[in-house]
């Protein structure tokens, strides 16, 4: 066995030792999924604005007062291609839209016994969009019950939903490292108090209080890399699994929960930053509470 | 109170250890120490005497830095350890080997590692000092017990393992408190010339103890502690 392997003050028979890693997994596991949500929202959102920005949809009921909508299609393509910026305008197939409808409403369902509105599809240039409340007047002459949907308010919806979340997320890995910090105080101060006459022996034989310091970051550092990798593979098993229910069910429109690069490094980084702040702490706690010691 | 004579070496070399007028009460109790003055010259070797309860081991506390006069002075190594900050408090200690009366071994670590503990705090690492340590504690007699653990030895046996971490880290300054109250004469004898020998190689020793005849047969200077005061009795004086 070597000489100095083993610690001066006796920490790995105590009680700390033992439930330390279960709390740290359950914080790091907690912490690992709302950083998750956060990022997996911001890509969802990202991923639909990408999809809708330049395009908007008319709707145009189909029946007016028993006048087909067809005449009234006609006139409003016309408008928009004589609209500046717009660089396409199409009304949808009803087989197309069928294809859409189907998730919500199933295969059974005929489109020809419902009373869904023609769609015209419209792709404008981003860069120089036509002015949407000219547009919207212009069609409401031709069609009054058309409605021009630019998506922007049902963006804009999802997006301070996602900002929530991110705020929701941000705030439970606050309140989570608020919880190490204090865990890891009151676990240390309890170690130097019940090993108190080891540590005045040390001190005794001209340990100084970093030396002490560093036997409980030891101690602290093992439990805490340790309880932290197991909460975070819970963590990846969780968000596994909730992929694979998610998958197969379109109809929530989520951009696949798979994790990407930067999601590993945020992830990995998180077992990483909790040992670092629980073994400053430590660090911190034995030097502030032997400083105070006559 | 100062009776070490004309304060003898306070010129050549220098003085270790001066007590000034120095008292000590626990709380709010009677003085245990009361206007204790002596000056301990670099390299010599004193016996410390007195009743049980006079206050030689809380005397020693204080030149170990465990505890401070509540009056008095106290200089160390020419430094007044008033002044000290824990860093350098826990530097001088690093120079102070103390053999404590009630051993203070840490029952987790071998006989082995709680010797090799004042090399490893002043960050002596290398496992080569393990043969150093081995040889010590053979010296000692403790050969066989070189694995063992504390609550497993006889009181004598705990006792040299005391006074092997003690001397292992060559202090300047040992202080050893009835280190020979467990062993018997002819253990006792060997552990004396062990602190003789340390003594040769400079080391300043102090030796608290109840045995007079270790006392006689050793010729050294003698601190007595006693209610009128302390008193240093040269070698060839009357003794008390
Ligand atoms: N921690 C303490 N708190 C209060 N009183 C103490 C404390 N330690 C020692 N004393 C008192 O101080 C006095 C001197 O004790 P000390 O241990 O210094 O004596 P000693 O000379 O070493 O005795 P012995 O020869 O029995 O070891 C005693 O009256 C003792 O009761
Ligand atoms: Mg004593």
């Amino acid at each position: 066995m070597r000489l100095f392997g083993k610690k001066d003050v006796p920490l790995d028979g105590d009680a700390s030792g033992r439930f330390l890693p279960w709390l740290v997994a359950i914080m790091v596991y907690l912490a690992a999924l709302a950083l998750i949500s956060a990022l997996t929202m911001s890509r969802a959102v990202g991923h639909w604005q990408e999809g809708l920005s330049g395009t908007l949809t008319i709707q145009v009921p189909q029946e007016q007062g028993g006048e087909k909508a067809g005449a009234a299609l006609d006139r409003i393509l016309k408008l928009l291609l004589t609209t500046p910026g717009v660089r396409e305008a199409k009304v949808m197939e009803p087989d197309e839209i069928e294809r859409l409808l189907q998730p919500w409403l199933g295969a059974a369902a005929s489109l020809a016994e419902l009373p869904v509105p023609a769609l015209v599809s419209v792709t404008f240039n981003p860069a120089a969009e036509p002015d949407f409340g000219v547009l919207a007047r212009e069609v409401a002459k031709i069609s009054p019950e058309a409605v021009v949907d630019t998506h922007r308010a049902w963006l804009g919806k999802v997006r301070s939903l996602a900002r929530s979340v991110q705020w929701v997320a941000l705030l439970v890995v606050a309140l989570i490292t608020g919880s190490a910090i204090l865990i890891v105080t009151f676990a240390t101060r309890m170690g130097l108090s019940v090993h108190g006459p080891v540590i005045q022996l040390l001190h005794l034989i001209g340990a100084h209080d970093s030396y002490i310091a560093s036997q409980f970051q030891a101690h602290v550092l093992t439990f805490a890399l340790r309880g932290g990798i197991a909460g975070l593979l819970l963590a990846i098993a969780t968000v596994f699994a909730a992929g694979q229910t998610l998958k197969g069910n379109e109809a929530l429109l989520l951009p696949d929960v798979a994790l990407r690069p930067l999601d590993w490094t945020v992830l990995l980084l998180l077992p990483v930053a909790v040992t670092l702040v629980a073994t400053l702490t430590a660090r911190v706690t034995v030097l502030r509470t032997l400083a105070r010691m006559p | 109170m100062s009776s070490c004579g004309p304060f003898p070496s306070a010129s050549i070399g220098g003085i270790l250890v001066r007590f000034e007028d120095v008292s000590l009460r626990y709380g709010g109790g009677p003085e245990v120490l009361g206007g204790v003055s002596f000056l301990l010259a670099p390299g010599s070797f004193h016996f410390m005497t007195g009743a049980s309860g006079a206050g030689k081991s809380s005397l020693l506390s204080m030149i170990y830095l465990a505890r401070k006069p509540s009056n008095g002075r106290i200089h160390l190594f020419d430094r007044d350890v008033a002044g000290l900050t824990r860093l350098e408090a826990a530097r001088m200690r690093r120079k102070i080997g103390v053999v404590f009366q009630d051993f203070r071994l840490l029952d987790h670590l071998t006989a082995l590692e709680n010797v090799a503990l004042p090399l490893k705090i002043s960050g002596q690492r290398d496992e080569k000092v393990r043969h150093h340590v081995a040889e010590l504690l053979a010296w000692v007699g403790l050969a066989e017990h070189l694995d063992s653990y504390p609550p497993t030895l006889s009181g004598g046996q705990k006792q040299r393992v005391a006074i092997a971490r003690a001397v292992v880290g060559r202090p300047n300054l040992l202080l050893a408190d009835e280190p020979t109250g467990n062993v018997d004469d002819r253990m006792a004898v060997r552990l004396l010339y062990l602190f003789e020998e340390l003594n040769k190689l400079g080391t300043t020793i102090v030796i608290a103890t109840h045995n007079d005849s270790l006392v006689a047969r050793f010729d050294h200077p003698v601190v007595r502690l006693a209610d009128s005061g302390v008193r240093v009795d040269r070698p060839g004086r009357g003794r008390a």
